[in-house]
This record gives C-alpha cells, sequence and structure tokens, in this order.
C-alpha cells in the first residue's frame, strides 16, 4: 500500500536559511504520527509544504498520491488542515464557517454532518454565535470541526490541545483514536506537548534546527532507556537483604553490568541489561528477585538527550574540519 | 462555492456600511456646499429649491451629476481599492486565506470568486451613490431637465440639453460605464494585494497610485502620457450626458480602460496563483 504522506529528501530554503534540511519520512495510510520538535525547528515548514502552501526548494513532498503545491486541490478533496493558532472568520458563526467550507470544492453537504461535527468537539451550544465572541480553546475546537466535514482521509493538526481543558484534551484524544481506529483516518499531529503525543501516537518524527532527528516508533526511541531497579534475596533466606544485595552486584558486575548498590537496592543502567537476563544471572548466584521496577525517562528527556547528541556530532564534525 | 462564502463575508463586514455612510455624508456636503455657495453669490436669498446663480441651470439632475462626478473622481476607486485589499492581503495577513488555501477549491475559482464579489459590490454601491444622489437632488433642489454647459461635467464645444427623461436614461447608462471604469482601480489594488500581507498597505499603495494617475492625466504637460493612464479614460462616461453620444469615442476609451484593468488582473492573478504563503 501507498505512503498517505511521503516525504522525500526534501529541503526548504528561505533566502539562504534552511527551514528544513533534507528530511524524509513516510507516514501510512491509517497511522497516527506524530510531529514533535521545538519552536523554529521546522515544523510549521514542513506542516505548509504537505498543505501546497510551500514549494519544497529540493526533494519532493506527496500526500494521498498528489504533489501539493501542483495538485492542492487534488489533495484537498480527502485532506484536511487545522493550523495553529487557528484562524477563523470573525463574523461568521461556527455553523456558517463550517458549512460554507465544506460546501468549497462543490460538494453537498447535509446539515446533520454540520451538527455532528460541532457536537463532537462539544460546540453544538454556542454553534450560531459569531466566532469573534469565541476564546481561544473554542477557536480550536472550532477548527477542528472544520476539518472533520467531509470526513477526510488524512488529517494534519497542528497544536491542537493547546488552549483546550483538560475535559476538551480528553475527548480530543477519544476522537482522533476513533477516526483513526474506526474510521482508518490517517492523522498528522504536530505538537511541542510531548505527553500529549506519546499518548496518542504510533510513531513520531523529531525536527530539530530543519533537520529530522529522528523518525520511528516510540519503543525504538525508548529502547535502551529504561532503568532496572530490583530488590533480591538469597535462595536459601540464610544471609540479610543488604548482603544479597553486595552479592547480587557481585554476580551482575561479574557479567559486565555496571550495578549501583543503594541500600538494598540495585540501580542496573540504562540498556545493560534487560529484566530476563537479570534475573537468569541471579538465579545462577542463588539469589531471588523480590521486587523490580522499570524507570521510564519521560519522553522530553529521550527527545532532549536526541538532541544534545546530534548537537554533539555536529561540533565533533565541526572540530574535524577545522584541525 | 467561495463567491456565496465571499458575499456572506463581505456583507457581515463593516466596509459596506462605512462605505455607504461615507457616500451619504459626501452627497450632504456637496449639498451644504451649493447651498453656501449660491447664498454668498445671491447675498443670502437663496432657497434650496435654486441654488445656483441660474435658477433655470441648475436644479437635482445637476446636483446629481456633480455628485456623481466628484464621487467617482474621489470616492468611490477609494471603496474599490478598499475591496481589493480587504479580499487578498486581508486574509493573507489574518490567516483566513490559508483557511480557504485548505479546501478542495482552486486558487483560479478563489481569485474570480473573490474579484466577482468585490466589483459586484462595487457595481452595486455606484448603484446606491448614484440612485442617493438623484433622490437628494430631487427632494432637496427639484427636478427638471438637464443643461450642462462646456465645464467640468461636459467638455463638449457648445451648451448641451437633455429632456428630464432622457438625462435619467443617461445616467442608468452612466452608471453602467462608471461601474466598469470602477474595475481598473479594483484591478489595481488586487494585483498590490498580492505583494502584501496588509490591507492597510494594500489600499494605501493602490490609492497613492491612483491619485498620482489622476492628477497626471489632468496636467496638461503630461498629455501624451494621458492615453496610458486609466484615469483618463475612466471619466469618459461624461459624454455619455450630450445630445450625440459619440459612441466610437466612448468605446475607445472602454478598450482602453478594459486593457488595462484586464493587464492588472493577469498581473495579480499570475503572482496569486504561483506565490508561496509563508
Amino acid at each position: 500500500m501507498s505512503a498517505a504522506v511521503e516525504v522525500a529528501a526534501v529541503t526548504k530554503r528561505f533566502g539562504t536559511r534552511a527551514a528544513l534540511d533534507d528530511v524524509s519520512l513516510s507516514i501510512a495510510p491509517g497511522e497516527l504520527f506524530g510531529l514533535v520538535g521545538r519552536n523554529g525547528s521546522g515544523k510549521s515548514t514542513l506542516l505548509k509544504l504537505l498543505a501546497g502552501l510551500l514549494a519544497p526548494s529540493e526533494g519532493r513532498v506527496r500526500l494521498l498520491g498528489h504533489e501539493p503545491f501542483r495538485a492542492r486541490e487534488a489533495v484537498m478533496r480527502d485532506a484536511r488542515f487545522a493550523f495553529a493558532p487557528p484562524a477563523l472568520f470573525e463574523t461568521l458563526t461556527a455553523r456558517e464557517t463550517v458549512r460554507h467550507l465544506a460546501r468549497l470544492g462543490g460538494r453537498a453537504v447535509a446539515p446533520r454532518e454540520v451538527d455532528e461535527a460541532l457536537a463532537a468537539v462539544g460546540l453544538v451550544e454556542r454553534a450560531d454565535d459569531r466566532v469573534r465572541t469565541y476564546s481561544f480553546g473554542m477557536r480550536q475546537r472550532l477548527a477542528l470541526a472544520i476539518a472533520l466535514v467531509p470526513r477526510p482521509r488524512l488529517l494534519v493538526l497542528d497544536e491542537p490541545t493547546e488552549g483546550l481543558d483538560p475535559q476538551a484534551v480528553l475527548a480530543l484524544r477519544a476522537l482522533l483514536l476513533a477516526l483513526c481506529r474506526d474510521h482508518g483516518v490517517t492523522i498528522v499531529l504536530a505538537s511541542h506537548l510531548l505527553g500529549e503525543v506519546e499518548s496518542l501516537v504510533d510513531r513520531l518524527a523529531l525536527l530539530q534546527e530543519g533537520r529530522l532527528l529522528f523518525c520511528g516508533a516510540i519503543d525504538e526511541l525508548r529502547a535502551g532507556s529504561e532503568r532496572l531497579r530490583i530488590v533480591v534475596a538469597p535462595r536459601d533466606g540464610g544471609a540479610g537483604a543488604a548482603s544479597a544485595a553486595s552479592a547480587a552486584a557481585a554476580a551482575l558486575r561479574a557479567a559486565g553490568i555496571a550495578a549501583t548498590l543503594r541500600g538494598d537496592t540495585l540501580e542496573l543502567p540504562a540498556g545493560s541489561c534487560t529484566l530476563e537476563q537479570a534475573r537468569a544471572l541471579l538465579q545462577a548466584a542463588r539469589l531471588e528477585l523480590l521486587e523490580f521496577h522499570v524507570e521510564r525517562p519521560p519522553l522530553e528527556a529521550l527527545l532532549d538527550r536526541r538532541v544534545a547528541q546530534a548537537k554533539a556530532a555536529s561540533h565533533g564534525a565541526a572540530n574535524g574540519a577545522t584541525r | 462555492m467561495s463567491e456565496r462564502l465571499e458575499l456572506l463575508r463581505l456583507v457581515r463586514s463593516r466596509r459596506p456600511l462605512l462605505a455607504l455612510a461615507a457616500l451619504l455624508l459626501f452627497l450632504v456636503l456637496m449639498l451644504v456646499g451649493f447651498w453656501s455657495y449660491a447664498q454668498a453669490r445671491s447675498g443670502g436669498a437663496a432657497t434650496f429649491e435654486y441654488t445656483y446663480e441660474n435658477k433655470s441651470y441648475f436644479n437635482g439632475l445637476t446636483f446629481a451629476l456633480y455628485a456623481f462626478f466628484f464621487g467617482f473622481v474621489l470616492l468611490l476607486p477609494l471603496f474599490a481599492a478598499l475591496e481589493g485589499g480587504a479580499q487578498l492581503a486581508g486574509d493573507t495577513g489574518s490567516g483566513t486565506l490559508t483557511l480557504l488555501l485548505v479546501r478542495p477549491v482552486s486558487k483560479t475559482r478563489l481569485f474570480f470568486g473573490k474579484l466577482a464579489v468585490a466589483f459586484g459590490w462595487t457595481t452595486l454601491l455606484t448603484a446606491l451613490f448614484v440612485a442617493a444622489a438623484l433622490l437628494l437632488g430631487l427632494f432637496a433642489v427639484g427636478w427638471g431637465d438637464l443643461r450642462l454647459y462646456p465645464g467640468v461635467l461636459q467638455s463638449a464645444p457648445r451648451p448641451q440639453f437633455l429632456p428630464r427623461d432622457v438625462a435619467l436614461q443617461r445616467f442608468a447608462l452612466a452608471w453602467l460605464a462608471a461601474s466598469l471604469a470602477l474595475l481598473a482601480p479594483l484591478s489595481l489594488s488586487f494585483w498590490i494585494a498580492t505583494f502584501t500581507r496588509s490591507a492597510v498597505n494594500a489600499v494605501g499603495a493602490a490609492v497613492a497610485l491612483y491619485l498620482v494617475a489622476h492628477v497626471i492625466s489632468e496636467v496638461h504637460f503630461f498629455e501624451a502620457l494621458r492615453p496610458w493612464l486609466f484615469t483618463w479614460h475612466a471619466t469618459a462616461w461624461r459624454a455619455l450626458f450630450r445630445e450625440e453620444i459619440a459612441w466610437r469615442e466612448l468605446a475607445h476609451h472602454a478598450a482602453a480602460l478594459l486593457g488595462q484593468s484586464a493587464l492588472f488582473l493577469a498581473l495579480a492573478f499570475r503572482r496569486f496563483r504561483r506565490r508561496e504563503e509563508p
């Protein structure tokens, strides 16, 4: 099956500055994909390239089989975008906005479809109020409702949870998951709220200063980052907890695992071994694993580490070049 | 369709009300100006029925034609430029153009939809202005036949006389011709609006260019440039108030106006279609 979104070696320059530099990624149909990065990382530029608002300086962008800058109309038949902050027609009501925008392109839209979209984002009660009276959160919800009519095959959302209250965030999360799982809608979610992205997406791309630092599954990003903390006891129940922990540390160190002793607890460095490997080593030393705790660093820390690694690598390359 | 959406947005905006209020105020000022002038000339004996030095010459139709001419030169191009600026640059600046561009509608359709609504509104505004000038003339001054002497309203070498009913028909023709002439400043503002994200800048630049072109076309020193300036051709509709209409001359001016409008529109459309939306 061909990709819903395909970005191949794309560079986008504004004058001499490269806002995106040789970025490649592919998103499969029905996937919930995250696009993360700090301000100025190139997220917005990439979204505008996907929407056909910008043309790539180099490389190729394809959405649903079409090049968006050249065939924007064809792409937009099945793709919807909601940019942040939402720009809306201030003098129209939410209902008018959704209905009129849905009709662009010549498709007839049933009032029921409009009502359903407004209900999905919780705007039915204020649907006939002018947009200029809306709060930021309501504007965000309206932007999403606009993107839902008619139902798209591809939905690209820029910071969709910004300004939403916790209840609305939960409702949005449920809505996106339902769209993806029940209707096979491909969703691209751009956000700097990494926790939000982590709770929803299967895969993500990390952009930093226009470069793609990572693109893959969150598990892949986490691989080797989980720290194991264990509490052990002797099998025969003879020695105390402290001496069992010392014995376990010695057994693990003998296997090349730099375990750190903290009272009765052993801390194993990230990526040094799996839980099963640790259990096997302890069994061999006649020790029993009583408790274990897997420490997962937050996604922010993992991404920060990637950014730091990339910076160190580019510094190294620069130093090498000057020598 | 995009035209329906643009029309709804125009109706809901403050622009129509602002334009109508400004034009009505202008008409009232014109009327007060004529009255005060007549007061000065008649030693304070003038009434609104005869507000000029020669009561057989000045009536509601003369007032309407004066008001229409000066309104056409001074105000209507401003509102035409305002539409161009608001429709393209305003949408670009506020980000609502993006909202339209991420729907399955071509840039061609969007551009010409906006143009159609802007031109339609300018035409309606011109009609309302002419109608208001005639009504104000009727009620404040009273109607009669239209007599015109060589001067600002009529460049014919001898005085012209049009019976009232014929003059009213000529007003209808003048409305159509003037509306067509306003396509030029409208197209110019569309073109300028493709260069900027600010409606104010687009309108300001279009009005400034219009004024420069208008001044140049009125100064005899630049006579050789006149055929190239749309402002020179724009007021040719005055010839409709001659006893014998010089259709060939009018057609020449109309062709020049349409040609220049088409050029501005072609440049605007080319840029709009190709440009990126950063």
